[in-house]
């Protein structure tokens, strides 16, 4: 027992740990990350893409490699914090709080770390003007109005999205505008503007005279082939059409040209916004952690000034 | 598009009188008797003020903190270190070996022909969305003011590597170690922190190991190994210097070599 704490107290292995975590983490910047087994076949020579796949380099950061090393680090952080305290209150020494501070704050890092590894929630979703999601905890969310702007040389300037929020039948807010750089707060929930899209859709006729909507993305079934929807370009629905696993036309139809036994009647198009809800339980954590580690590091700075050293 | 003359005039001339300060020092590091020259440095003080004008005024027509792009963040890098250089010789004076300040002017020189390379495009451009925030401008500008104190600990290192008195070792030892002891924290916040809390606020997600985040945790991780390897009297000196060394290395590839080499999230400086 005694070995072991003397094993995990000492500054020799967390400086080897740290080389260890730094040299694997820096190898696995070269490898692309969370692709499949085949990929990496492809890519590299045969026993290099199993040794990569064996060790787990392909999602370095959620496996053993970088783990096992990571929770030695955190039990050899622990342990150097506690003996250091133990031993300045054994030995009535001079208080030299920055280091306990920034030892301290790495830990409740990887303890919000893991919390965000398992608690985290996210859930990407696309709205149309007037649209409602539904989220957790009964939030319910509706898109008021969407607008994407740009600067004169067309770069992107802007997307809002601004939106209602209801919580069981009650209005929560009426109106809030969601940017990029500027999230909706729902505690503990977080809406972000993240991507945008568009949708087009295509209005057919049965024979029967019955109309039905037909969105970029669907698909229906006609005569042993598959009839794919890809969307809306210059005025006209492209449709592909399938037989089994290969393409066999593409047709560009205008309004009131027949596709299977339809025919179309109308096309149109709307802009969809990308919203990202996330709850994260570790994100305070890792901030107050990183306060600790703040406070600590100008701590430190400021004794080390105050001793001479620097 | 606005123009963007005045940024090269202006950058044009910080280099001059970089080239200048460079010059005088070199003449008086090839002198038999090793002391400072008494005026090169305010030719870096000057040199600062011109590539810190150029910052100032491009936010001014952006009305946003100007550090958005390569050039930007370029100009401002070379302006910072030398602002530190200057400081550094006003602070210490005498007791500063020449060589540092010396090796520190290349630096910045070299960074400032990298920005007025093809590379670094030098429109004034407003930023994108991603970029508007003041957590970015946070985290770009404290971490470059840390990098620059980190390429005074290099310089210094590598002449620890190379000198052989004592008392010069001594000294290029403790410059090594004080500079960096003042260009971590400072560098923490500002590339770890800052950038954490930024990438919250952008994307909902503090971190996400895209490979500049890795490399600047790596970067990260060997200045903390450097610092802990002073606390082992075994690891001072050589080991020490290396780790200064290769603390610097990490942080030009974080900076330029994931761009080019690597792809993700930082794909704009």
């Amino acid at each position: 027992m005694n070995a072991l704490y003397r094993f995990f107290k000492s500054v020799k292995l967390a400086v080897t740990l740290i080389l260890v975590i730094a040299l694997l983490s820096l190898l696995s910047t070269f490898i692309p990350q969370s692709q499949e087994p085949a990929f990496y076949l492809h890519r590299y020579s045969a026993p290099l893409a199993r040794l990569i796949v064996a060790l787990g380099f392909h999602h370095f950061f959620k496996s053993l490699l970088f783990l096992v090393p990571c929770v030695l680090f955190f039990v050899n952080l622990g342990v150097c914090a506690i003996d250091r305290l133990v031993g300045r209150w054994r030995r009535k020494a001079r208080p030299r709080y920055g280091p306990d501070l920034i030892h301290i704050g790495l830990l409740v890092l990887v303890a919000g770390a893991l919390l965000s590894t398992w608690g985290r929630w996210e859930k990407t979703f696309y709205l149309g003007k007037g649209d409602p999601e539904r989220l957790p905890l009964g939030y319910t969310l509706k898109l008021l109005d969407y607008r994407y702007e740009q600067y004169p040389d067309g770069r992107p300037k802007d997307w809002v999205s601004t939106v209602q929020v209801e919580r069981q039948g009650k209005a929560v807010i009426s109106s809030y505008p969601i940017e990029v750089n500027r999230p909706l707060r729902l505690p503990p929930l977080k809406v972000y503007q993240a991507s945008f899209s568009r949708q087009d859709t295509a209005v057919l006729r049965d024979p029967q005279g019955e109309l039905a909507e037909i969105h970029d993305g669907q698909y229906f079934e006609w005569r042993e082939a598959i009839l794919f929807f890809a969307g809306i370009e210059s005025g006209k629905a492209v449709f592909e059409r399938w037989e089994g696993r290969s393409r066999t036309a593409v047709y560009d139809l205008s309004p009131f040209q027949p596709i299977g036994e339809y025919i179309i009647v109308q096309l149109s198009s709307r802009e969809l916004t990308g919203l990202k809800a996330v709850q994260d339980p570790g994100f305070i954590p890792v901030v107050a952690a990183l306060v600790l580690v703040a406070a600590g590091l100008a701590l430190t700075f400021l004794q080390k000034r105050g001793d001479q050293q620097i | 598009m606005m123009p963007h003359t005045l940024s090269q005039v202006l950058s044009a001339a910080a280099f001059l009188l970089l080239l200048a300060s460079g010059a005088v020092q070199a003449a008086f590091l090839l002198r038999r008797e090793r002391r400072l020259d008494p005026f090169s440095h305010y030719l870096l003080a000057a040199a600062a003020a011109l590539l810190l004008a150029i910052t100032v005024e491009r936010s001014i027509r952006i009305r946003f903190a100007a550090v958005t792009n390569t050039f930007e963040s370029l100009v401002f890098f070379a302006g910072v270190t030398a602002l530190v250089l200057f400081l550094y010789r006003i602070i210490a004076g005498r007791r500063l070996l020449p060589f540092v300040i010396f090796g520190g002017t290349v630096i910045s020189l070299a960074l400032l022909a990298i920005a007025s390379s093809p590379i670094a495009p030098k429109e004034v451009l407003p930023p994108i969305p991603a970029l508007q925030s003041y957590w970015l401008v946070l985290h770009v500008t404290l971490s470059f003011i840390g990098e620059s104190f980190f390429i005074v600990g290099f310089v210094s290192a590598l002449m620890y590597l190379g000198s052989r008195e004592a008392e010069k070792k001594e000294r290029l030892d403790r410059l090594t170690y004080t500079s960096i002891g003042i260009g971590y924290p400072v560098f923490t916040a500002g590339a770890l922190i800052f950038g954490a809390i930024w990438a919250q606020n952008a994307w909902g997600n503090y971190w996400s190991w895209d490979p500049k985040e890795t490399w600047a945790l790596i970067t990260w991780l060997v200045y903390t190994a450097f610092l802990h390897a002073r606390l082992v009297r075994r690891l001072r000196g050589r080991v020490s210097a290396i780790l200064a060394i290769a603390g610097f290395a990490f942080t030009v590839f974080t900076f330029f070599g994931v761009n080019y080499l690597l792809s993700g999230l930082h794909s704009y400086g």
